[in-house]
């Protein structure tokens, strides 16, 4: 099976997406998530997560609780802010504008 | 607000680091168990799911740096690991340390004693609301009373009723205060106390004086215009200083009444503590006094110039308006005023003006004294800090030399070369800043020598020797700008060494690029040593020569004590049963050779000159006038100034005599240059009183006011023969006394004696005479010590210099040194070999360092008294003095090189 490396600066908006459809997600959990979405195609080298997690805990975009998993084990939680719904919805935009620009340019070859 | 939200969260984890670590960690762990367990459910066995979920999880020490990197703390994380790594190493090596923060304790200390000192003369405004707004109406400090035009046409001293004029007249002024330019002595009493009359410092200022600097009282009020008028009862203000240290803050001493020079006034306040007045002096006033109860009301006529005038200015208005306003009211006035200038000058009018200074320190008193002084010893501190900076590099150098190995390692396993430098560095700001906070000691100790030193004599100084914000601030940026300028070169020294080089073992060598780079710094270090050697050399001689020069007196066994019976209510009547009296019970005091009595005696802060008209010769009014003074009989015999012709002023000269006067040799050549002066008449006031005195004495020049320059032209008159129509009565001021043995050991009797004569006589002060001139010479005395100071500060830093680079270079040849023993060479030819290298240093330094010191010598030739800049003796006194220090300094490391076994030195590595 191919896997691609996900497009840069992706990462942030598959984050937010995951956290924004499940509420609490944990790391593992949020991995798990964008490998199943994209069928297995994008795959992340999953520790990079975790700085990019803290980056939008910086920026107070998630916010970290600690809680148990259904295995019982001591998990981090990552749930989405009023603020990182709203940076959400400017990923999301930022990216079909890119998209919608880079599909322009190869069609009109 | 998301930016500062964003903070709070960032310094949140910085607080919580250790917690956000074992977060992470724990986190990343169940990731990574969580997907081994999954893989081991695949199918894969323990050892393959453990390194499958590793490799897709990442590096983990990375990841985990990446994230805490996120948070942008690292450069503090860095920085703290640095200080404790440099707080570390310090302590490795106790005695490098100790020496390093002495060092640097002395090098900073001296520099923030006297930029204590810089901060608080010359930098620190007036303790008031708004000094920037303060102006001073005229540009020089002359002092006392001025009649006529004044000095280059710049008015600074003013008559009462210009002063109203002048006040009245301009409104930019927001307030415009007049006070006297000296301060006098006061004769104070507590109503009620049984203890007599002790002498203070009082100052006469006008009723709007408070207001004006916009002061609030610390108890009670202060003075308030209606207090300053003629009818108003009597009320003074004390400084805070002489209510705690002479009243122990006594509450119930406001309002009380007080007996000032024999008046009954009432202490109306108390000023805030730190308040001087309006000049930063030793022994500021004890008490301010309206002008309306100056005593001497013959000053409020218009001639009399003796005020000094300070006005805040309003904000809205031009400065150059105001003087160019100012000059024109002063023509107007002087035009409207024919007795204020007299005939002869009054074609000087348009000359006269008012030059508007800002005045946020106030009159510029000491500013202007001890400008050129401060400056040269703000130079000698800096020259010290930079010897002590190169003696830091050098032991810095050393210990890089010796941490090659060491480095070279780290290096080698990948250390960044700049995160080297910076904990090179951070170690030399830690040891730097170490030096700083030891500085602030030495500095306190130092400001608080400093300030005895140059206020010797002085019973209060406004000047706290305690380190002020600025001062701590610059003690700060000092100590930072010396670790940054004694670290950088070492630290980028130490990062080029060669990995592989040391690693090799290349220790073993005969000449190596230390000790290359070390030379730079002992050479300079000796340089700059010469330069302070000289210059103390040069100070000192000065000094020395001002002291013991021919002053025209003789200060041993004399004593001065100052009185002024004005003050106990004496009137003009009475002065001559007081002398009498005085002249009968001084000479009788057991020890006393000599006594007499003069309105002031020399070299004493006072000074009178006034024109005279020689008779049969033309009125010359561009002579500068001369000084003169008053004496009892046996004067010049007490002082011990000789007679050249004539007679002296005696007990013949009473007040029916026939008037006469003694006048010294610089008043004969000036006034007669070809004639026999003995048997000429002169006198004062004007024309017609040009027959008042004969002269019947000539004796030696003495110096009375200036210790530097010649004499000036100088008459002695009797002191109870009173010019006629002369208002300026002549009170005696000074007491000489010549004694046998040591002159303050007589100060008991002598207080004895006057009480005895009349117990409210107050003695302002009882010194010898040799104090009396010794405190002429104080700014003299204090760049002279501290210049010997730091030239054998400077000295025994090269020293330790010296040892340092030699006994260093001597432990790295230790191999070399044992060879050539082993091939034959005796102990003294490796003596040689040792102290010629230190030598050359030495030399080294010299030729660098005498240059310079001549080319200083020649910038302070004009501060020297009689010493040439270029001094032979002074130079190879300095010379031999820093040859021999280095010599020692060199021939203890060369001694050790020479105790070296060639077994063990061949062995050594």
């Amino acid at each position: 099976m191919h896997q691609d490396e996900i497009p840069p600066g992706t990462l942030y908006l598959l984050i937010l997406k995951a956290l924004a459809r499940h509420g609490e997600l944990h790391g593992y959990e949020i991995a798990n998530w964008i490998e199943h979405v994209s069928d297995e195609v994008l795959q992340v080298e999953e520790g990079s997560l975790y700085p990019a997690l803290q980056r939008m805990l910086i920026r107070g975009w998630v916010k970290a609780k600690w809680g148990v998993t259904a295995g019982n084990r001591r998990a981090r939680y990552y749930r989405l802010t009023p603020l990182g719904r709203k940076q959400l919805e400017v990923e999301v935009s930022q990216f079909e504008r890119v998209v919608a620009a880079i599909t322009r340019a190869i069609q009109t070859a | 607000m998301d930016w500062f939200r964003e903070l709070g969260r960032r310094l949140l984890m910085l607080v919580r680091r250790g917690q956000f670590d074992t977060d992470l960690d724990e986190e990343m762990r169940l990731h990574r168990e969580l997907r081994e367990e999954e893989q081991i459910a695949g199918g894969l066995s323990a050892k393959e799911a453990h390194y499958a979920a590793h490799r897709r999880f990442g590096n983990d020490l990375l990841l985990r740096e990446e994230s805490r990197d996120m948070w942008g703390w690292n450069w503090l994380e860095n920085l703290l690991q640095d200080i404790r790594y440099g707080l570390r190493q310090l302590r490795r090596i106790p005695g490098f340390t100790t020496v390093a923060v002495l060092t640097l304790a002395l090098g900073i200390g001296a520099n923030t004693a006297i930029f204590t000192l810089v901060d608080a003369v010359m930098l620190k405004s007036l303790p008031v609301a708004n000094p920037s707004q303060l102006y001073r109406l005229g540009d020089n400090n002359n002092r006392g009373i001025e009649v006529g035009t004044q000095k280059g046409g710049s008015f600074v001293l003013y008559s009462y009723p210009l002063y109203e004029n002048l006040r009245d007249h301009t409104p930019e002024f927001r307030q415009l205060a007049a006070f006297k330019s000296n301060l006098s002595d006061l004769s104070v009493r507590r109503r009620g106390d049984s203890a007599a009359a002790e002498p203070y410092k009082g100052e006469y200022v006008s009723g709007n004086y408070f207001t004006m600097f916009g002061i609030r009282a610390f108890a009670g009020r202060l003075l308030a215009p209606p207090d300053d008028s003629s009818g108003a009862p009597r009320v003074a203000v004390m400084a805070y200083h002489t209510w705690q240290q002479h009243f122990g803050l006594d509450p119930s001493l406001i309002g009380s009444s007080f007996n000032i020079n024999g008046i009954p006034f009432t202490i109306a306040g108390v000023t805030p503590p730190g308040f001087y007045g309006d000049t930063l002096r030793s022994d500021p006033p004890d008490f301010w006094l309206p002008l309306a109860a100056s005593p001497d009301r013959w000053m409020f006529r218009a001639e009399f110039n003796w005020l000094y005038l300070i006005g805040r200015l309003r904000s809205d208005v031009a400065p150059e308006r105001v003087q160019a306003r100012l000059t024109v009211e002063l023509q107007q006035w002087l035009n409207t005023h024919p007795e204020v200038i007299p005939e002869h000058d009054r074609g000087d009018i348009p000359k006269q003006h008012v030059h508007l200074t800002n005045a946020p320190r106030g009159v510029e008193l000491m500013q202007t004294d001890y400008a050129t002084g401060l400056r040269l010893l703000v130079t000698l501190s800096g020259l010290v800090l930079l010897i002590a900076c190169a003696n830091i590099a050098n032991l810095l150098l050393a210990r890089t030399a010796a941490d090659r190995p060491q480095t070279a390692l780290r290096l080698a396993l990948g250390a960044p070369r700049e995160r080297l430098i910076w904990q090179k560095l951070t170690e030399s700001i830690l040891l730097a800043l170490a030096g700083g906070a030891a500085g602030l000691y030495v500095a306190y100790a130092g400001s608080r020598t400093i300030l005895l030193l140059a206020f010797r004599g002085a019973h209060y100084i406004p000047i706290s020797p305690r380190p002020s914000l600025p001062v701590l601030g610059f003690a700060v940026l000092l100590s930072l700008i010396t670790g940054v300028v004694f670290g950088v070169a070492p630290a980028w020294i130490g990062s080029r060494s060669d990995p592989g080089d040391a690693l090799r073992g290349a220790t073993r060598s005969t000449t190596d690029r230390s000790s290359m780079v070390q030379k730079p710094p002992a050479i300079l270090q000796v340089a700059f040593s010469i330069v302070l050697l000289i210059g103390a050399g040069l100070v000192t001689q000065s000094l020395s020569n001002l002291e013991s020069q021919h002053f025209g007196f003789v200060t041993e066994g004399r004593l001065i004590v100052d009185i002024n019976p004005s003050l106990a209510g004496y009137t003009a009547d009475k002065l001559p049963a007081l002398y009498q009296r005085l002249e009968d019970a001084l000479p009788r005091i057991p020890g006393v050779l000599s006594a007499s009595l003069s309105w002031y005696s020399p070299l004493g802060g006072n000074n009178a000159n006034t024109r005279v008209y020689i008779e049969g010769k033309p009125p010359d009014y561009r002579d500068v006038a001369p000084s003169w003074d008053r004496v009892g009989p046996h004067y010049f015999e007490t002082i011990g100034t000789r007679l050249l012709r004539g007679r002296l002023i005696d007990e013949r000269d009473t007040p029916a005599s026939q008037r006469v006067a003694v006048i010294n040799e610089t008043f004969a050549r000036t006034f007669f240059p070809s004639e026999d002066p003995i048997g000429q008449h002169f006198g004062i006031g004007d024309v017609g009183h040009s027959g008042d005195f004969e002269i019947v004495g000539i004796v030696e020049d003495a110096k009375y006011q200036d210790t530097r320059g010649p004499a000036y032209a100088t008459f002695f008159l009797p002191l109870l023969q009173t010019p006629p129509g002369g208002s300026l009565a002549g009170w005696v001021g000074a007491i000489e006394l010549y004694v046998a043995g040591k002159p303050e050991s007589l100060e008991p009797s002598v207080r004895k004696t006057l009480a005895g004569i009349d117990p409210n006589l107050t003695i302002l002060s009882v010194q010898s005479f040799a104090e009396q001139v010794s405190e002429n010479f104080n700014q003299e005395r204090l760049i002279a010590r501290l210049t010997e100071l730091f030239g054998l500060l400077a000295l025994i830093l090269a020293c330790v210099g010296l040892y340092g680079v030699t006994s260093y270079s001597v432990a790295r040849r230790t191999n070399e040194i044992g060879i050539r023993m082993a091939l034959g060479a005796d102990r003294r030819s490796v003596l040689g070999l040792v102290l010629r290298g230190a030598l050359a240093q030495v030399v080294a330094g010299l030729a660098i360092g005498i240059p310079l010191a001549l080319v200083g010598g020649r910038l302070l030739s004009s501060e020297l008294y009689s010493v040439k800049p270029y001094n032979a003796v002074n130079l190879s006194l300095a010379v031999l003095i820093l040859a021999a220090s280095a010599l020692v300094a060199g021939l203890i490391p060369a001694r050790r090189a020479t105790k070296v076994d060639p077994m063990v030195a061949l062995r050594h590595e």
